[in-house]
């Protein structure tokens, strides 16, 4: 074979390949620009990418801050470690086979896994969204098994709110939900989808303070989501704890007397405003709504007829009845009406501006002055002051009285309540106001509405012969009212007045149940018409309906007063007869109390 | 067989940059795999024992001996690859893995060495300063033949590395301006229709993705954008060594094979990949410039054509997890775990190395 490669000439050959060797050599070149570009100039963009990209943000949230009575001993609410199952969108490629397995993992209906992550789905995909909590032992045990062909599927941990006492107090704490889009927009300083909120009672008013400050976890995860180590860790700060007014054991008592009955039972301390008890029957137990996902439990309470879930003592409006006569009665002595001494006769019935006008007691009480007018709680009596007071000066004195507006209080939800003028009537119902309306308001009737706690604080006014307070609920709060004007109401007006609660009490009077021995009750009975007499009588087998509402009020003793106490018994029948008694009980309790001999001095 | 004469004009240098980039290859393999125990490293050291041993086999038979056989290991190739389309396992979706042993081997890179050596053959004769129609016609039969049964497995990515060798081949041989044009229209033609009729869409997207990687960063663009990240995030200096945190924490996709250049990136940065491409590129450089040393124009073929797919292959892949190329499933030849491309890499550089050392051989 002879070498051809000695006489050949490559050297076409060899240019070509030179140039596609240039070719290379400029790629190179460019690659290495390229580099260049990437790793220099967008190196700060990419870093914190890559930052992003490996680490995760978890929040670790704060327990709520634990809820005593007043002395601090009572744990009223409290919190105990519970396990959520959350899904994390980010951490999976296909999402309906992941809502599937899911809910096959963790018993759910897909239907319900589905609906929690649309509910969620404008959140960002590494958001996790609880599907489940209240997790048992067993199922955090099959998560944790899962992990890592779920990594999509986490438990969280999460301090639970709990109510040792159950429906205790419930109108006064309050309760927990999951915020809605409404709350998550008020506060996005503090919540997120998932948090639990307090709605109603202290949880809703002192939320803020309640929920503490969250902690925060930053985790290194993996590409799948899965945990590789922490970064940073910032523990969370509970919610101090915070001590209501209220007194264990008088508001054990309370919810004991109500038991089985639709009412309210109010006490405070007249000198302070504290609470020391605030019952509101029915009642319910807020541990059932801590629950993410059982809504036919809440669907049964918002339904339920006699509505649990409402607070009757601010919310409900009821007439106040004679309760009012010792508001006509300053009202009276006040603008000079009437003096201390004046009486009116009551035969049992009158005719006022053409119509018949009939006392409680048929047999009349004869001729009686203020304070047995209000011991007796004869209706003549006020009819003639309601013959002769405008309504405008009833409303003012009412107005003094605090009625018509709201107390204060430190909860959420109360109603102002209603007292009738000339020119609410012109305003509301377009008309005139008749004389014949103010016989009606005389006796606390007519367009006249209070709420319990209302009535609570009235009572505290007169007891402290003027000063009025604000209600509350929280010790450290102020019970002071600011920017009240004197209300130029005598001393001695007052005194009128507390003579004839003190006998209505004492002297056979119609609060005479309420007495207590040597703590000087003073009270005030009620029972008004929750329906016109006229449809009381056409309703022929109406049990409930033909019953009046039983109030009564009270303050004890009757000079320096340490307690009010306001009882309302829907459908009661006589104040005499169901509130009254209550009352007593209450006051009876509150003296053995505070005469006990204390065991520890000093304390 | 090897004389002593021709064991002293071994390419040593070649040879030297051929093992130290497979060094820094088995780096980057360690440091990926280090949290798993660091057993890829272990088998791609095995590996590149093979890999040594099929070099010096090859240099020590006559690259003519290996050109006389080439038509026929081309055909037992093909055989043997159609043989797989019917029996094969499918590995990642694709049939090419055979299963003897616990190590996988991928028939079709030795294939495109093969082919190289029967181009090199088709062309050892011809003279002529431009190829002719059938020349051009008997090229593409010669690659059509076993790239439409790699692209029955499927495997997209492999199929392309023969684009190189073919137009390498034809670009050597000469093309005018003719065919140039011809071809030209040809491939716009053939990329329309391949877009309407062939590609698959999970192929459409990955071009579309190419063209704006953010538009769907959890789907198809999440490859280039991790891959991205991982590289821009190593800056000048890089994370560390096995300090890469977009690769250790499993962001990047097949770290150890088609993105092994991106923990390069991360973790050694600029400086890095500066000192890795000049690593590399020496090594093409050398295999370039054998081109001219070649004693015959089969060697000048078979060298060209060995440095064109290689740096094909290198190219493609380096532009492509910056983002500026598609992603297709195509290693860097040495750098990127795979036992048979390792062995068709020191089969090509051998034969390389063995048409140097023979040049002043009369045989």
């Amino acid at each position: 074979m002879t070498d051809r490669g000695i006489y050949e000439d490559f050297s076409l050959v060899r240019r070509r390949a030179r140039v596609v060797f240039l070719a290379v050599g400029i790629l190179c070149a460019s690659a290495l620009v390229a580099y260049w570009k990437i790793q220099i100039l967008d190196y700060k963009k990419f870093e914190s990418m890559a930052v992003a990209n490996r680490t995760r943000d978890i929040v670790l949230p704060a327990p709520r801050a634990i809820l005593t009575d007043r002395t601090g001993a009572v744990v009223l609410a409290d919190n105990r470690a519970a396990f959520k199952a959350s899904f994390i969108r980010d951490n999976t490629r296909d999402e309906a086979g992941s809502i599937r397995r899911i809910a096959e993992l963790l018993d759910l209906e897909p239907g319900i896994v589905t609906a929690r992550v649309e509910k969620y789905k404008s959140w960002p995909r590494f958001r996790p969204i609880v599907v489940k909590d209240n997790l048992s032992f067993e199922e955090v045990a099959r998560i944790e098994a899962r992990k890592n062909d779920l990594p999509e599927l986490i438990v969280e941990t999460e301090p639970r709110r709990i109510y040792p006492h159950a429906s205790l107090g419930s109108h006064i704490l309050g309760y927990l939900q999951e915020a809605d889009a409404e709350d998550l927009k008020t506060h996005p300083e503090y919540l997120r989808p998932g948090d639990m909120i307090g709605k109603m009672g202290i949880e809703g008013e002192y939320n803020g303070r309640i929920a503490g400050v969250d902690g925060k976890l930053v985790e290194i995860v993996d590409s799948l989501g899965r945990k590789q180590g922490e970064l940073e860790r910032v523990e969370p700060r509970p919610g101090p704890k915070l001590a209501l007014t209220i007194d264990f054991e008088l508001q054990v008592k309370a919810e004991e007397l109500l038991a089985g009955r639709e009412g309210v039972i109010v006490a405070l301390d007249p000198a302070s405003g504290e609470v020391l008890a605030l019952a509101s029957y029915p009642t319910f137990d807020p541990n059932k709504f801590i629950n993410r996902f059982t809504p036919e439990e809440w669907l049964t309470l918002v339904q339920n007829p006699d509505n649990p879930l409402l607070n009757r003592a601010l919310q409900g409006l009821y007439s106040p009845g004679s309760l009012f006569k010792p508001v006509m009665g300053l009202a009276a002595l006040g603008t000079g009406v009437v003096g201390a001494d004046t009486t009116f006769f009551c035969g049992g019935a009158v005719e006022i501006y053409g119509a018949i006008r009939h006392c409680w007691n048929e047999a009349g009480h004869g001729s009686l002055s203020l304070r047995d007018a209000i011991r007796y709680s004869c209706n003549i009596y006020f009819y003639q002051l309601g013959r002769r007071i405008p309504i405008d000066t009833i409303a003012r004195y009412a107005g003094l009285m605090g009625l018509g507006r709201k107390t204060g209080v430190d909860i959420p939800g109360e109603k102002e309540g209603l007292v009738p003028s000339t020119e609410w009537k012109k305003t509301t119902r377009k008309e005139d106001w008749y004389p014949g309306e103010t016989i009606s308001v005389a006796i606390g009737q007519g367009p006249l509405q209070t709420t319990p706690l209302q009535i609570a604080a009235m009572t505290a006014r007169l007891s402290n012969r003027g000063k009025g307070i604000r209600p509350h609920l929280l010790t450290g709060e102020s019970g002071a009212l600011s920017g009240e004007p004197d209300s130029g109401i005598p001393g001695w007006a007052f005194e009128q007045v507390v003579e004839g609660m003190w006998r209505s009490v004492n002297e056979a009077g119609t609060g005479a149940p309420a007495r207590v021995e040597g703590f000087q009750v003073c009270g005030k009975t009620g029972s008004t018409q929750t329906i016109s007499r006229e449809t009381a009588e056409r309703i022929a087998d109406g049990t409930k309906v033909k019953k009046t509402h039983s109030w009564f009020t009270g303050f004890a003793p009757r000079t320096n007063p340490r307690i009010v106490v306001t009882v309302l018994v829907e459908y009661g029948g006589g104040g005499g007869a169901t509130a009254a008694p209550i009352a007593g009980q209450l006051f009876a309790l509150y003296k053995q109390k505070h005469d006990r001999p204390r065991t520890t001095p000093g304390n | 067989m090897i004389d002593r004469a021709q064991l002293r004009e071994i390419d040593w240098v070649l040879v030297a940059l051929t093992v130290l980039n497979s060094l820094v290859g088995l780096l980057l393999i360690y440091s990926v795999s280090a949290a798993s125990g660091g057993g890829l490293a272990w088998k791609q050291l095995i590996w590149m024992a093979a890999a040594l041993a099929v070099f010096f086999l090859t240099i020590s038979i006559d690259y003519k001996m290996w050109m006389a056989f080439a038509p026929y290991i081309y055909i037992l190739f093909l055989i043997f690859m159609a043989a797989l389309l019917l029996f094969g396992r499918t590995v990642a979706g694709s049939r090419s893995w055979i299963g003897f042993a616990s190590m996988g081997g991928q028939p079709s890179e030795i294939a495109k060495i093969v082919v190289v050596l029967v181009l090199a053959r088709i062309f050892a004769e011809y003279r002529a300063s431009y190829a002719t129609t059938g020349m051009i016609a008997l090229s593409f039969a010669a690659v059509g033949a076993p790239v439409g049964l790699i692209l029955l497995q499927p495997d997209f990515g492999t199929a392309m590395c023969f684009m190189p060798i073919l137009f390498g081949a034809l670009i050597l041989a000469g093309l005018t301006k003719k065919t140039v044009a011809v071809f030209l229209l040809g491939a716009v033609i053939a990329g329309v229709a391949g877009w309407a009729f062939f590609l698959k869409d999970y192929q459409k997207k990955r071009i579309e993705v190419m063209i704006n990687p953010s538009q769907d960063p959890r789907g198809a663009g999440y490859h280039v954008l991790q891959s991205q990240i991982a590289i821009g995030s190593g800056g000048l200096t890089g994370k560390g060594f096995l300090k890469g945190t977009q690769s250790g924490l499993k962001f990047l996709p097949a770290r150890h094979t088609d993105f092994v250049f991106a923990v390069l990136g991360e973790e050694f940065g600029f400086i890095g990949i500066t000192i890795v491409l000049g690593f590399y590129f020496a090594m093409l450089a050398r295999m370039f410039r054998s081109v001219g040393k070649s004693r015959d124009r089969a060697g000048i073929y078979v060298t060209f054509l060995a440095a064109a797919v290689i740096s094909f292959q290198f190219l493609v892949n380096v532009l492509m997890i910056v983002g500026l190329l598609p992603i297709t499933g195509i290693p860097i030849p040495l750098l990127s775990y795979g036992g048979s491309s390792l062995l068709a890499t020191y089969f090509a550089i051998g034969l390389v190395v063995n048409v140097k050392m023979r040049r002043f051989a009369n045989v």
